[in-house]
Parts: structure tokens; C-alpha cells; sequence
């Protein structure tokens, strides 16, 4: 059993983190990385090619990080690949002793640095999260036999900020019966959003990994409301840092995502916090400093 | 219909470079429609190729460019004027220009438009992409075509990806899992739907190319014969 998922059955708040996979061959950064990461969190996230932006692939880097004697999540989604591509990389995965996956459908292309690529999307990510379930049962999509089970970890992603939110709470319910194990959200602004998605969530037994971002600056908050897919930013924040001088922004960034992820952990909302910090470890450890988890 | 598109003339200098003599053909069915191949479009084209020191033998419109056979009759009253022309330009959708390339398999054939999508026309020559021609038809459970106006083919629901009930790769656009979440609701069918997942989707009824002997009549099961109950 994987050490996530051992934590959250035992009913542990985990912390994980979010590393992207270099753009190009060199690695030695992001080892860098997660040698600082490790004592910080329980499992380090590695985004599958975030906005359609080409980049090294999730599998290498978690076996990367497996070699470092950290344990990754692969983030696995369905732009890139057909089902047999899938298949075939999990398993893939699964040999190499990756355990945990965060699957998702994933952002388009046309949002990323290769627009001119065709999208494959032959599954969605219902029916992604169900393929895991088949795997680990000793079965491939079409129901045939394979040499052995998985033992995949599996979790899906939610967006308690969307609008409307009923067609995105039918589609968490619809993953749960699909065997999703766990959830994890998109980026969280405002504890509200997150509770009312919680109360829906808690009728049925799985555990949830909130999203965070550590805000940077005001050009960061204007891209994620702008330019990333089912972000939205709260006009009244974006007003409440226009006023702020560079350097305040980045002190009430810390400040204002401390006291969401104490709140949330006070209040006991959910079951753990992602880190979204764009592979800026430094903002990981000041912020985790800070609040001293 | 089939919704066509003028391809830029830049191309089109390209292709006739070394040629003079052309003979033009339009169709009468999805484009004229599209004003791609109707008369109007034929004259237009004409009056570019002379303003460019070309000439045009003759042009016809057929009445339906992918009728193979038919289009063969028609161009049979026209056989000089073809003989005359070095190229042929047709201003209709693909299948059209590959009519024409097969009964002209020595002559030079140039498709005047580049074939888009299938759609509908919703005000005049204003025309929405409304079927992926994918093979397998989930209307009568979604309502609107997802397969075709999700640009993820999402077949279970939205992804997490609108904002304030818009698309993510276009945001003029309305996410088309809300449409079909709203026609679901109206329709009674919002549970039902949840209760089982779509997919995943048999793309094999996809491959090209694709072949079909059409047969216009429905099963002659004792069940569903009307006379039968």
C-alpha cells in the first residue's frame, strides 16, 4: 500500500506538492527539487504536460523520484494518448512501483505551446478512472485477462468552483462509481466554495485533497484567472492585492493561503492540501514553515 | 450539409502557375449553399482567371457534384470545352473535386475550397459544426452532440475545465455538456443519465475510409412489424 494512501485510510492530513517535468533533457533541477521537497511532504504530484505545454513525461520523473526514495503521484491524463497507450503506460508504470495516479481528462491543446497538435482524447476521464479499476482487477478496458493485478492508487479530480457546480458534482459522483479512491480539487480561493462542495462530498465515503496555490503576484493571479482552464479568482481578491506593491503581494500571499490551509485544517474540511506552487520549492518550505505542519 | 470554404488565392496561384486553359465546375447542392460553387461564385472565379491573362473554356454547375454517374451525364454536353482546357477547377466539397478526378483521371483537377465540417446553416451562409460524421449516434441520450461541440468528445459530462458555464478552448462558445446537462433536466432524464457511464466510445465505426451499401427499410422482425400488432 502506498504511504499516501495509507495515511489517508488512517484518517492523516497529507500534504503533497506539485512538480512539473523539466522542458528538455536536463533533470538535475528538479532532483534538486525534490531533495528539498522530500521533508516537506508526504508524495510530490507530477503534472502530465499542464496546459498542453510539452514537457518531460510524468512516468520518467516519478521513477526519478522513486529512485530518490520519494514516492510520486503520476498525473495521467487522456489528451496524448488512445487506450492502448494508456494501458500500456500504466502498466508500464506499475512495473517501475508507481502506485498512485491522479487521472484527469486534461487541458487542450490549443491552450498549450504545440496548438497545431491533434488532441486524441479516445476516452474521457469517467471512463480513465474506470480502465484503473479494471487494471486492478486484473483486466484491461475490453474485459481480457492480464498476467497479474495492479495495485494502483487512483484518485480524480473536482472543481468546487465551477459554475455551474451540479454538473460537476454529478461528474465526482459519477468517478466515485467509477472507483475513484480519492479527489483532488482544483485551485481553492475561497474556504466557502470548498465547503459547500464538502458537505455534498461527505454523504459518500472518500477522501479529499484540497488544491492551493501560493500567490506570487498580481501577474501571476491575472494569468490563473485568465489563462488556466476552470480557474476562476475571485474579483475581490484580484482588487484587494491591485493596491499592493510587489513586495506585499508576495507577503500576503503567504499569509493568505497559511490561513485557508489552517482553516482548513481546523475545521477539518477536508483530508489533506496540494500544494500548487508551480515548482517554486522555496515558497513550498516558506509556506509549510510558516504554518509549521 | 457539407460546409466548404474558398481556399485563399495565394494557393490557388500556386497550383495554375504553368496552366492557361480551365474549365470550372460548381454544384448545386451544399455548395451553393455555401456560396463555394454556385454561379455566382463561378463567375467570380472566372473573371479572376481572365484578369490574369487565363482562359475559360466553358463551366457548368452539376446538380449534385458526388453523384458520381449523374455528374458524368451532365458533363457529357460539355465534352469540347473540357477537351479545350489544360486544368480543371471544381468548387464544390472534396467528394465533388474527386468526382470529377476520377472521369478525368489525364487531366490536372484543382479543388477551389477546402472542405470544413458538417453543419447547419443558421442565418444566411452563417454555418455551426453539428456532426463528426463518428458513426455511432448518441443524440437520442445527450440531445446535442458532444462528440462534436465538446472539443474533448467528452461523453460522461463537463470537464473541469468551463468557467461560468463556458468552454475552455473557446469561451465565446457555451460548454456543450451544460447544453446537454439542461436538455437532460428539461427531458426528466439528469438521474437516469448518471445512473451508467457512456463509453468508451467504439472508434472503429470511425475509420476511413468508410463504405456503405444504404438499404431504406427497418427490420422485418415479427416485433416490429406494425401489421403484426
Amino acid at each position: 500500500m502506498s504511504n499516501l494512501k495509507k495515511k489517508l485510510v488512517n484518517g492523516e492530513f497529507v500534504v503533497t506538492a506539485e512538480l512539473t517535468p523539466p522542458k528538455g533533457p536536463e533533470i538535475n533541477q528538479m532532483i534538486d527539487k525534490l531533495k528539498e521537497l522530500k521533508p516537506l511532504v508526504d508524495a510530490v504530484n507530477f503534472t502530465d504536460n499542464p496546459s498542453g505545454k510539452m514537457r518531460m513525461c510524468s512516468l520518467a520523473a516519478c521513477k526519478i523520484s522513486l529512485d530518490l526514495g520519494f514516492e510520486p503521484v503520476l498525473q495521467m491524463t487522456c489528451r496524448d494518448r488512445n487506450r492502448i497507450g494508456i494501458q500500456s503506460d500504466l502498466l508500464g508504470a506499475h512495473a517501475l512501483g508507481i502506485r498512485n495516479l491522479l487521472l484527469m481528462t486534461g487541458d487542450h491543446p490549443i491552450l498549450g505551446d504545440q496548438k497545431e497538435a491533434k488532441p486524441v482524447y479516445d476516452i474521457d476521464s469517467s471512463i480513465l478512472i474506470r480502465l484503473i479499476n479494471n487494471l486492478n482487477n486484473g483486466l484491461d478496458i475490453n474485459g481480457n485477462r492480464l498476467n497479474g493485478k495492479t495495485e494502483f492508487f487512483y484518485g480524480g479530480v473536482v472543481n468546487p468552483n465551477a459554475e455551474p457546480l451540479i454538473p460537476q458534482l454529478k461528474r465526482f459522483e459519477q468517478k466515485l462509481k467509477m472507483g475513484a479512491e480519492f479527489f483532488q480539487t482544483q485551485m481553492i480561493f475561497e474556504i466557502e466554495k470548498l465547503e459547500k462542495f464538502m458537505d455534498y462530498a461527505q454523504r459518500f465515503n472518500t477522501k479529499v485533497i484540497a488544491g492551493v496555490v501560493i500567490i506570487r503576484s498580481k501577474k501571476m493571479l491575472h494569468y490563473l484567472n485568465s489563462k488556466v482552464p476552470g480557474v476562476s479568482v475571485p474579483k475581490w481578491l484580484i482588487d484587494k492585492i491591485e493596491g499592493f506593491n510587489d513586495e506585499d503581494v508576495e507577503k500576503f500571499g503567504i499569509d493568505f493561503t497559511a490561513k485557508l490551509i489552517l482553516n482548513i485544517m481546523e475545521k477539518k474540511i477536508c483530508h489533506g492540501i496540494h500544494l500548487m506552487a508551480f515548482s517554486k520549492v522555496e515558497e513550498v518550505k516558506n509556506l509549510l514553515n510558516y504554518i509549521k505542519i | 450539409m457539407i460546409v466548404s470554404n474558398r481556399k485563399d488565392l495565394k494557393e490557388i496561384e500556386k497550383y495554375i502557375e504553368n496552366l492557361d486553359k480551365f474549365f470550372l465546375i460548381g454544384c448545386s447542392e451544399c455548395a451553393t449553399l455555401c456560396g463555394t460553387g454556385n454561379e455566382e461564385a463561378i463567375l467570380n472565379l472566372k473573371q479572376w482567371l481572365e484578369d490574369n491573362h487565363k482562359k475559360v473554356t466553358g463551366w457548368m454547375i452539376a446538380k449534385t457534384g458526388c453523384q458520381i454517374l449523374g455528374t458524368k451525364r451532365e458533363l457529357s454536353q460539355y465534352k469540347e470545352a473540357i477537351e479545350q482546357a489544360q486544368c480543371i477547377m471544381v468548387l464544390s466539397c472534396g467528394a465533388g473535386t474527386q468526382t470529377i478526378t476520377e472521369l478525368f483521371e489525364e487531366k490536372p483537377v484543382i479543388p477551389l475550397n477546402d472542405t470544413l465540417f458538417i453543419g447547419n446553416m443558421r442565418r444566411f451562409r452563417e454555418f455551426e459544426e453539428r456532426c463528426r460524421a463518428c458513426g455511432e449516434c448518441f443524440l437520442a441520450i445527450t440531445g446535442v452532440c458532444v462528440v462534436t461541440l465538446c472539443p474533448k468528445s467528452m461523453l460522461n459530462g463537463p470537464c473541469g475545465g468551463y468557467k461560468e458555464g463556458r468552454c475552455e478552448v473557446n469561451p465565446l462558445r457555451k460548454c456543450a455538456w451544460i447544453i446537454a446537462y439542461e436538455t437532460l433536466e428539461k427531458r426528466g432524464l439528469m438521474e437516469k443519465f448518471y445512473e451508467n457511464i457512456l463509453g468508451p466510445k467504439d472508434w472503429s465505426k470511425a475509420n476511413s475510409p468508410r463504405q456503405l451499401k444504404a438499404s431504406t427499410g427497418y427490420s422485418k422482425s415479427k416485433t416490429e412489424d406494425p401489421k403484426e400488432k
